[in-house]
């Protein structure tokens, strides 16, 4: 019976260990760079996650932070939206097995659309 | 040595001659871009003004009420008393006439054919690589200006003659608009070249001098609310904000949702280089200003790139300047197409032969 249960509880660890869909919520730091841009943004996040809804706020530093919209967590796809002034920022991620979250962003104002990489990692000690 | 020259000439042209093409036809079309893109939008942009303009508080009020509460993120301001106030929104910008409060139509995000021709010229509408082209592009520029001067030189041909089919009319065009729009095709490739290289020449220039980039500046600490505490309105953020930079007139209110402060920006109307580089960050719970950014306090580096840029686009000389920028880019296209046609007519007579 030990054994059995010794067993259940591997099985659980392991398959918790990798399974990517951790939840977000908690603070996130990273960049992005804009294909033809010069510099790297800093990005922080800091998140809320209930069930599938992403909420919470981000922005380039603590003390800038937007709010985030329509934010959606399926699986290991994270998909949220943020509006700084004229551009707004669509990001697409995916969480990946060392839990970062890395994907697409797209950056759209009145005219004009661009895209960039983005990856974001969870602070540290938070 | 002459040789030499035309044949660097002749190399530079067939390399970078389809990018110039391109750069001069999109800089002619950007040089007047928010004029095109108010008449491509007259009913956004454009009305008859009467009576009283309306507080920020109540424009944003009507644009959320039409948009089921949508919440405001900024406010540009209009420069003309005929032109729309426009309120920032999640979904996209609103334009509202500021005497009525009626809501003319919303813009939505995403690419144009303005934005598409901005986006050729400064990165051929692509990632890293069209922007290293497009920066190359404004070198090889400057070469093949200078060394097309040394060309015509000894010939010193002004006079446009012949019939438009024969190759001495190519040639004599080439000659002709080369020499006549010889100084401001160079201002236009120096000034790009620098645009293109802006962020190592600022360094270079801050480096020295001491100065601090405004990139560089500290961050704000994010106000928090006392207990029972209401925002100050967005008028009252720009009344504080003009108090702060006497003369400067506000052009773009970002609201505190966004941000966690009221940022008033204001330009000054005679200051075409930086004159529109000062802003305010000011508590939306008690309206005490927590910063202030001055465009008389930029770096030597960052107010040289402002000076370059204005160049380029000709806004240094004001509508003026902005029609010569466009009508010397025009000439470009003419440029690299005579070229083209003379090569095309020298191969075909000496293969024959």
């Amino acid at each position: 019976m030990k054994r059995k249960m010794a067993v259940v509880f591997l099985l659980v660890v392991s398959a918790m260990a990798g399974d990517p869909t951790g939840n977000l919520t908690g603070k996130w730091s990273g960049a992005f760079k804009v294909d033809g841009g010069d510099h790297e943004v800093p990005q922080l996040f800091i998140l809320k996650q209930q069930g599938k809804t992403l909420t919470g706020t981000g922005g380039p530093n603590a003390s800038e932070q937007y709010p985030i919209e329509n934010g959606r967590v399926d699986g290991d796809h994270v998909t949220f939206e943020l509006t700084t002034g004229e551009w707004k920022f669509t990001y697409d991620l995916r969480q990946s097995e060392s839990r970062e979250l890395t994907g697409e962003l797209k950056l759209e104002s009145v005219g004009d659309s661009r895209t960039a990489k983005v990856s974001l990692a969870r602070v540290k000690g938070d | 040595m002459r040789r030499l020259v035309l044949k660097i000439h002749l190399v530079i042209a067939l390399v970078a001659g389809m990018f110039m093409m391109i750069l001069g036809a999109t800089g002619s079309v950007i040089a007047f871009e928010p004029e095109l893109d108010r008449l491509l939008h007259p009913g956004l942009s454009y009305f008859a003004s009467t009576g009283k303009v309306r507080s920020l508080a109540e424009i944003g009020d009507a644009a959320s009420r039409k948009y089921g509460g949508e919440p405001i993120v900024a406010f540009l301001l209009p420069a003309s008393p005929h032109v729309t106030t426009e309120v920032i929104m999640p979904r996209g910008i609103v334009a509202v006439n500021q005497y009525t409060g009626e809501i003319l139509g919303v813009r939505t995000r995403g690419q144009t054919f303005l934005g598409f021709a901005r986006a050729l010229h400064v990165r051929l509408a692509t990632g890293d690589v069209g922007r290293n082209i497009v920066r190359w592009s404004a070198v090889a520029m400057l070469f093949s200006l200078v060394s097309g001067l040394y060309l015509w030189w000894p010939l010193k041909r002004v006079r446009i003659r012949g019939p438009w089919w024969s190759r001495g009319f190519w040639f004599d065009l080439h000659n002709a608009v080369g020499i006549l729009c010889l100084l401001p095709l160079l201002v236009l490739a120096g000034t790009g070249t620098v645009i293109g290289f802006e962020d190592q020449v600022a360094s270079l220039l801050d480096k020295p001098a001491g100065s601090v980039s405004i990139h560089t500046a500290p961050t704000l600490t994010r106000p928090e609310p006392e207990p029972g505490a209401i925002q100050i309105t967005p008028d009252q953020a720009v009344a504080v904000a003009a108090a702060q930079v006497p003369g400067a007139v506000a052009y773009r209110v970002q609201m505190p949702r966004y941000g966690g402060v009221y940022v008033v920006a204001l330009a000054f109307p005679d200051n075409r280089i930086t004159g529109d580089r000062n802003s305010v960050s000011i508590n939306p719970w008690n309206g005490k200003i927590i910063a202030t950014t001055r465009s008389t306090e930029l770096s030597t580096g960052e107010r040289f790139v402002a000076t370059n840029e204005a160049i380029h686009t000709g806004t240094i000389l004001g509508i003026p300047g902005r029609i010569i920028a466009a009508l010397v880019s025009i000439l470009l296209p003419v440029q690299a197409l005579s070229g083209l046609i003379m090569w095309l007519r020298r191969t075909r007579i000496a293969r024959p032969e």
